[in-house]
């Protein structure tokens, strides 16, 4: 018989939580003897997201990094991976409330807030920051997502995806544009230019689960709204209205934009801009690269920075600030409830060396969060220059434990528009409603806030 | 045999009954259902959200405030009132289609076989790829616009706006008729051949035959497909889910993504319990309602009486 799931699903973690709770803290601490770390005969277990693009090489730096690490400390180290964001949060509550599971978990970016309100994962002392290899070894930006102030951090920089945005360069070269716009406007103008029959100025995937809310947070933060502002949500700043304003402007005004867009997802973004069909790929990634070079497009393409002007303005206004992307990547965590805090330390200062981040770099295209690594990188490679640029110019989005909801509503306002926009255009008193909905979202979350 | 010498047997075998043999069905039904059940209500009472989740039984008791806030400060009650009159259209669309489609095949013919197979295809289909197929044919510009454009017809948005609240109707429609078929043909099998025989000694037309005699018949099968039809629908999550994604657009934000949204993305999770404990109160009426009807509840006792 089917059961209400959900019902099912909350109570049945309940349920594991109380049945585990009295089996924890029984085992004994991995002891720390100075220099190395003894860990033989002990295993981590470490949570990854599983890598899509690449999952042979994946399993293959799994096994590598056990060997390597079993060679530093006799301990090996076995690899867990999570398909979706939802498998992820679902591993996460499950080992937040019995208080067993993962050693260390790579979190996305943006959760690590979500993370640190749950308060499960250690929070770095200046010492633990030392076991990993100092916290000066990490690109300074790479480390302004890792907590609320630099005295509570608790994620450790792994790997760095800035976003980037993908251009045509035969298009733009028949259209006489020698380089993509540095503003909002401009870009929206040289979309429409180099729209013509079934080619379209932009790729854009309105229908996309997280893409929208990084193009209305970056055009707000530009205009100088960080959307969360200490207690108070901002979501209903008119800077924010102009930035959906002009994010739906692209296929209502300009017409830059293939109408079946209204249903696309970010992979089928990628696919019509691989195929040829439009100029412009905004908010995509180095990992991007991959399917671009087995493309039409291969060779055809470049990557630039993405405007960092907000729209309705021709320079960076007071309190704008020019942010390229968001911090976007992997922050490594430990969890408070694992026995070998010494040795997953050891292993993350093993993972971050300038050696092993410069190997993952090579299999696996993202970027390094190692200041070594990328300054070694950056020398040896002049067409990373706008995707290392733009890792070095992200700014984090707000700290909060409310940022989940916040990009939940901001999205939730691009969902629930994509009918009058589908029909041509999105009234100005509509998107104020739904605004005015989000915010009210926004701020009830950050009410609940600790 | 006398009365008192009948009711002492009773008494006897009243008293000798192996109770004890419940005893792993009480175990199972406590750990399956009494608990999770228990903690559920529980937590629907508790201020349990990211904050609080890690020593969950300390989180800060708050009453009925879930509730309140579920039915005046969320979509709630504008999910249950698509959930609820969704399952129902479903339910009610799908009836005569899987009722005809089991009496089209209940004679027999050649290909028979391969017609009743064919037709349990959509039903044995999981909801996910049944979800994803046709979001694909749904999309703007899919397989449905063209094909539907190519005929003069323009439909607009299927998988957002108003239309999409029918979009899942059709898919889900499509993806359960079968059920119907499956308990429909079931209670076919039960009607007695003589029972035909008589009717056609008795010259009955085919409308008279299936009105008068065949029906009553499958009036059971019926009431019982229709119930679990419309519980499974008000439950339903994975297709709506799949097809629409989070945030789902409001006219098709069901009840079971509306839980789901509030627990796993908002991280509410006592507001998402009172939620589920609401669904679970109107999933209970329409099983009482039958219940009642068939007196399953009451045992062999209550028939007789």
């Amino acid at each position: 018989m089917r059961v209400r799931p959900t019902l099912a699903a909350i109570a049945g973690i309940a349920v594991l939580g109380l049945a585990l709770q009295g089996c924890t803290g029984s085992s004994s601490n991995t002891s720390s003897t100075g220099g190395a770390v003894n860990g033989a005969g002990k295993t981590l277990d470490v949570l990854v997201a599983a890598n899509t693009l690449y999952p042979d090489a994946q399993k293959q730096w799994f096994s590598d990094v056990s060997a390597q690490f079993q060679k530093e400390t006799g301990a090996t180290v076995k690899f867990e991976t999570f398909a979706t964001t939802n498998d992820e949060l679902t591993k996460i509550q499950t080992a937040v409330v019995s208080g067993q599971g993962p050693d260390i978990y790579n979190l996305g970016t943006t959760f690590t807030p979500t993370a640190y309100s749950t308060g499960a994962f250690v929070t770095m002392t200046d010492d633990d920051w030392n076991k990993v290899g100092g916290r000066d070894r990490f690109v300074p930006a790479t480390l302004g997502i890792s907590g609320p102030d630099d005295n509570d951090q608790i994620g450790i920089p792994f790997a760095s995806r800035p976003f980037v945005m993908a251009y045509n360069k035969d298009l733009l070269a028949a259209a006489g544009i020698d380089k993509p716009a540095t503003t909002w406007d401009g870009l929206a103008q040289q979309a429409q230019k180099l729209t013509s029959g079934d080619t379209y100025g932009l790729a854009v995937a309105y229908a996309d689960s997280f893409d929208p809310w990084k193009f209305i947070w970056g055009m707000s933060i530009q205009a100088g709204n960080p959307i969360i502002d200490g207690k108070t949500a901002r979501i209903d700043d008119p800077v924010t209205e102009k930035a959906y304003q002009s994010y739906f402007g692209w296929l209502t005004t300009q017409h830059a934009v293939d109408p079946a867009s209204v249903s696309w997802k970010n992979a089928q973004a990628v696919a019509a801009f691989a195929a040829g069909k439009a100029a412009f790929l905004p908010m995509t990634s180095a990992t991007s690269k991959v399917t671009l070079d087995k493309s039409a497009v291969a060779g055809h393409y470049a990557y630039a920075l993405l405007p960092t002007i907000p729209p309705g303005q021709t320079s960076l206004p007071s309190g704008g600030k020019a942010a390229t992307s968001i911090i976007s990547g992997d922050n490594t965590v430990v969890a408070k409830y694992s026995q070998n805090q010494d040795l997953d330390f050891a292993l993350i200062k093993m993972l971050t060396s300038a050696d092993n981040q410069t190997d993952y770099y090579k299999r696996f295209g993202e970027l390094p969060t190692n200041q070594e690594a990328a300054t070694a990188l950056e020398t040896g490679n002049a067409d990373l220059a706008p995707i290392l640029d733009s890792s070095a110019q992200s700014v984090g989005t707000p700290f909060s434990g409310a940022w989940g909801d916040t990009q939940l509503a901001l999205v939730n306002v691009v969902v629930q528009s994509i009918p009058s926009l589908s029909s041509g255009s999105v009234s100005d008193s509509d998107l104020e409603t739904q605004l005015k909905a989000a915010q009210a979202t926004s701020q009830a979350s950050l009410d609940k806030a600790k | 045999m006398s009365l008192q010498s009948a009711k002492r047997r009773r008494t006897l075998s009243t008293r000798n009954r192996p109770l004890w043999m419940l005893g792993p069905g009480l175990v199972l039904m406590a750990l399956v259902i009494i608990i999770p059940l228990g903690l559920a209500l529980y937590m629907s009472l508790l201020d349990l959200d990211q904050y609080t989740l890690r020593s969950w039984l300390q989180a800060p008791f708050i009453g009925l405030q879930n509730y309140v806030e579920a039915v005046t400060a969320s979509p709630l009650l504008r999910s249950i009132w698509i959930s609820v009159s969704y399952a129902v259209v479903v339910s009610l669309v799908t009836l005569p289609v899987g009722v005809a489609a089991a009496l089209a095949t209940q004679n027999r013919f050649k290909g028979r076989a391969l017609v009743r197979s064919v037709f349990l295809i959509p039903y044995i289909l999981p909801a996910f790829v049944v979800g994803t197929v046709w979001r694909t044919m749904m999309q703007q510009g899919g397989v449905i616009d063209s094909a539907l454009g190519s005929a003069g017809v323009h439909t607009g948005l299927w998988l957002n706006g108003p239309q999409s609240y029918w979009t899942l109707i059709i898919v889900q429609a499509w993806s359960s008729w079968p059920f119907f078929y499956l308990l429909v043909l079931a209670g076919l099998q039960s009607v007695d051949s003589e029972v035909h025989e008589a009717a056609a000694l008795d010259g009955a037309g085919w409308w008279i035959k299936l009105r008068y005699v065949i029906f009553p018949y499958l009036r059971g099968p019926i009431a019982l497909a229709l119930i679990i039809s419309l519980l499974h629908n008000i439950n339903s999550f994975t297709l709506p889910f799949v097809m629409f994604g989070v945030p789902a657009p409001q006219d098709v934000q069901v009840l079971s993504v509306l839980t789901y949204v509030t627990s796993f993305q908002s991280f509410r999770f006592g507001l998402s319990a009172a939620m589920a404990v609401a669904s679970l109160i109107i999933v209970a009426i329409p099983l009482f309602v039958y219940l009642r009807a068939v007196r399953l509840d009451t045992g062999e006792e209550g028939k007789r009486a």
